[in-house]
């Protein structure tokens, strides 16, 4: 409709049709995709959470009581930026608590037994803290740095050493009191310093704070007995690892005047369900009979009936081998991008080798998972090498350390491409200030190029662990089981992981399995994807807040 | 409990009070959890690798089973079963195909049992023994090979074996008319298992015998569920698969009788445990490594493993096989006993 043939005017017409036609086919493409992804979960959404067989009453019920409350509250904070933000607060520290207690409950007390982590909390995690405290408090020892990089590399070797003498010391104390020394306690310190740094409470009121935390864990221990459901381990792990984020993300909001009315959000989240399951009874509508309910989460699979299946060894599974790996990539994958940019020599021979390695990593993102499956095979796993009087000989058939190592290996490549450009977008004039001031290069590194990345390192990580905890290929290459009746008990024992297990199921004859327990087990790895996503996106838009 | 009213707290006095607390309330802990019997928090505490830790005559220790897709439901049921009564026992199962299975896994050492849906070949026999695995047959269950067509099929209830060759071998039928007149003439669409399946051997064996060769011209899949839809949505399909997978979905397909001269037989449990059923109906077996069976945990699962194998209930309603009588069973049990004995 614009195309016009050149006129006599001076400077003619210029057509903007192709630029017209790549903005509306970008856009009707987009929409396209994102609405055929948003059909296919919803039918997910919809089996796993069996909304079928509901009754008219129930949704009316809580679209009365949810819905529109909820609606209302976005529509009102749609225009108050700060309400958003600290609506986002609440809602993902809560999310992040609970991810962080359900991964602390896996791996102290389901992996490692208490006694054991007593074990390492005194050998490594302890000292490491105490250094780390006195750090920040004595500017000008700089020997500090030093001894904590020492004591994560003796404090393994002496906790190993000595795990019959210290395992005997946590089995003495009992799991509810190792947990109540090696997290309440620094818990309590970690609360009260916050209190008084973050939100410059009174030094009374911070010590409050200190003391209030083991008290309560203390006080509430005869209402926890009352409980079956909830241990005292697991009540102490919840008190700082729930407790303690949501706890900062409440004091953070009930400061800042406009955002207080992001308090609704929680208020109408709970009071809305709970009024919803109020009604429901009182006019006896039908409920959801749910695939994804606690019985799927808690108990082993199954393959002849469809409602007794679980998730359970696999979702431990899972959560422990991402723990491991997003360990694994961030040191490495980190590390590795450091080098790159900062140290690594950009002339002569030894550039030319940074180039060809630059250059691999590029290729080695783009190669298929099956392929880094077939390395781990060979390198964890099949391997037989004779390394002076030590033997090499593999990490065990489908065992977690081989899973997680050849995991890392798949997305560390990812991760180390996107740290570097994060680290090559801090402008080189802070670098040079920085240097101007007298730092060294690490300090430099540390206090300067490291916070202004750590947004967008993150970002790559994040997206990085997400692929990893979705993939299958190399899980089956290395030999990992698909069913297991329980989840793995350490480092070495064999283990099964969530979308192993839901692929399994997809093929069985019954119809129940193929729609119903597949679906959940969809959601439920969607759901601990979206967690991790979504604490990611709270720590960079923190850290992007600093920076700017 | 420790806020003096001496204005600001000195440090010592902090760390004292504090230190006083924490040690109270541990005291409390300890005594608490002791007090209320095996500890309401250390359920699940057992250290890691802990395959020693039998003194109680509880059994513990790791079991892997690969191979068979087709015995994957079967075996996984009854170490479901085994798993709820020895809860320290930690069994892995990964369905690999019966050939899968024996090259990859269970004769390079890897796994304890190896299921399969056809007995163990000549060369992975060669294989185990090179690398010094020896294994015991052990016959679980019996299949009944499922020849299945479209609903809307409506020429054929019944095929001979020498029919069913006309349409799986090489160079065979093209169309249905080519193998009876009668028949419409429209291309045959074939629908089968991969041959790294167990599946595809026995049938193999069954209906083409040595000198015919399966065809390529078909869809071949690991996947029974993309059998069933081929054939549920082409109405000149034809396809086969395990017995089980047609039980949970008898409606969406016709599954054919077998006319081995002795009239039509269709499949079903009956007719396999009859003996019938033939040529179609397979032995399933399980290889359990004679190494492993060494340990106490393994030979007691293959022993349970045996036993099941006559739960009607389990392997007929809840799977899809024909279980063993009491008697085969017991010979079984004899068999591997005698086994174990040996090794142990």
């Amino acid at each position: 409709m614009a195309t016009k043939a050149p006129t006599q005017t001076e400077f003619g017409e210029v057509s903007r049709i192709k630029g017209i036609v790549f903005k509306y086919v970008s856009f009707v493409a987009s929409i396209v995709g994102i609405l055929a992804l948003g059909v296919l979960l919803a039918y997910v959404f919809w089996d796993a959470l069996g909304l079928e067989s509901a009754g008219t009453g129930w949704y009316l019920a809580y679209t009365g009581t949810l819905l529109v409350p909820l609606l209302a509250f976005f529509a009102y904070a749609r225009t108050r930026p700060e309400v958003v933000a600290g609506a986002f607060e609440l809602f993902s520290l809560t999310l992040a608590g609970v991810m962080l207690t359900v991964a602390s409950v896996i791996i102290l007390s389901i992996i490692a037994s208490p006694a054991v982590w007593f074990a390492y909390f005194l050998t490594v995690v302890g000292p490491l803290l105490a250094l780390f405290v006195y750090g920040q408090y004595e500017r000008e020892a700089t020997w500090v740095g030093l001894a904590m990089l020492l004591t994560l590399v003796a404090g393994p070797v002496v906790g190993t050493l000595g795990l019959g003498i210290l395992t005997t010391l946590g089995s003495l104390l009992g799991s509810p009191g190792v947990y109540f020394l090696s997290l309440v306690i620094p818990g309590a310190a970690l609360a009260a310093f916050l209190a008084a740094e973050r939100f410059d409470a009174s030094r009374r009121l911070s010590l409050g704070i200190g003391v209030a935390l083991p008290a309560l864990a203390v006080v509430a221990v005869p209402l926890v007995d009352t409980v079956p459901a909830i241990s005292r381990s697991v009540w102490l792990i919840a008190l700082v690892m729930l407790g303690l984020p949501v706890g900062y993300a409440v004091a953070n909001t009930a400061r800042t005047r406009e955002r207080r009315s992001a308090f609704a959000l929680p208020v109408i989240a709970v009071a809305g369900f709970l009024a919803g399951g109020a009604i429901v009874d009182a006019i006896g509508a039908t409920k959801p009979s749910p695939w994804l309910d606690w019985q799927y989460l808690t108990s082993s699979p199954s393959i002849s009936n469809a409602a007794e299946a679980g998730l359970y060894p696999a979702i431990i599974g899972s959560i422990f081998l991402i723990v491991l790996v997003s360990v694994f990539t961030f040191v490495f994958g980190v590390g590795a991008a450091i080098y790159l940019e900062e140290y690594a020599p950009d002339n002569g021979v030894l550039g030319t080798a940074t180039r060809i390695i630059n250059v691999n990593i590029s290729n080695l993102a783009g190669v298929p998972s099956v392929v880094y499956g077939l390395l781990g095979l060979g390198i964890f796993v099949n391997i037989e090498a004779q390394l002076g009087p030590l033997t090499y000989g593999g990490f065990g058939v489908g065992t977690v350390f081989t899973a997680a190592l050849t995991l890392s290996l798949l997305i560390l490549p990812i991760v180390i491409i996107s740290a570097q450009e994060a680290i090559r977008s801090v402008p080189s004039s802070l670098r040079q200030a920085s240097y101007g001031m007298g730092a060294t290069r690490w300090q430099t590194i540390r206090n300067v190029v490291l916070p202004r990345s750590l947004p967008g390192i993150l970002t790559g990580t994040i997206l990085a662990l997400g692929r990893a905890i979705g993939e299958t290929a190399p899980l089956i290459m290395i030999g990992a089981a698909t069913t297991k009746f329980s989840p793995p008990a350490g480092l070495f024992s064999k283990l099964t992981a969530m979308p192993m297990q839901i692929y399994a199921w997809a093929f069985l004859p019954g119809e129940d399995f193929r729609y119903g327990v597949v679906a959940a087990g969809v959601v439920t790895l969607l759901i601990v994807m979206l967690t991790m996503n979504s604490v990611a996106i709270l720590v960079r838009n923190k850290y992007q807040q600093e920076a700017n | 409990m420790t806020d003096s009213p001496s204005g600001g707290l000195s440090r010592r006095r902090f760390l004292t009070s504090s230190g006083a607390l924490g040690a109270l309330a541990l005291a409390g802990c300890t005594e608490q959890s002791s007090g209320s019997g095996s500890g309401s928090g250390s359920g699940t505490g057992t250290s890691a690798g802990g395959s020693t830790d039998s003194a109680g005559g509880q059994l513990s220790g790791e079991i892997t089973l690969t191979g068979s897709s087709t015995v994957y439901p079967l075996a996984t049921a009854i170490g479901n079963e085994f798993q709820k009564e020895h809860d320290q026992v930690d069994i892995s199962l990964s369905p690999t195909g019966s050939g899968g299975g024996f090259s990859n896994h269970f004769c390079v050492g890897n796994s304890d049992f190896n299921n399969a849906s056809r007995p163990i070949t000549q060369s992975e026999q060669d294989l185990c023994s090179e690398n010094g695995v020896e294994y015991h047959e052990i016959n679980v269950a019996t299949d009944a090979l499922t020849v299945i067509v479209n609903t809307e099929n409506d020429w054929v209830d019944c095929m001979t074996p020498d029919q069913l060759r006309q349409i799986w071998r090489a160079d065979g039928a093209s169309t249905w008319a080519d193998v009876n007149a009668d028949w419409p003439d429209e291309p045959i669409k074939r629908f089968g298992a991969a041959d790294t399946s167990g599946t595809f051997d026995y049938f193999n064996e069954a209906i083409l015998g040595e000198e015919a060769n399966h065809t390529g011209n078909y869809e071949a899949t690991e996947k029974d569920n993309l059998i069933l839809q081929g054939v549920q949505q082409d109405q000149y399909g034809i396809g086969y698969f395990g017995f089980a997978y047609y039980q949970g979905n008898q409606s969406a397909v016709k599954a054919l009788g077998i006319d081995n001269g002795n009239g039509c037989v269709k499949p079903s449990i009956e007719s396999a445990k009859a003996g019938e059923y033939k040529p179609l109906s397979r032995p399933l077996f399980t290889y359990p490594r004679k190494e492993a069976l060494a340990e106490e945990h393994i030979a007691e699962f293959a022993r349970f493993y045996v036993e099941q194998s006559a739960n009607a209930d389990l392997v007929s309603e809840q799977i899809g096989f024909v279980p063993k009588t009491e008697e085969t069973m017991q010979s079984e049990l004899e068999a591997l006993n005698q086994v174990i004995s040996e090794v142990q």
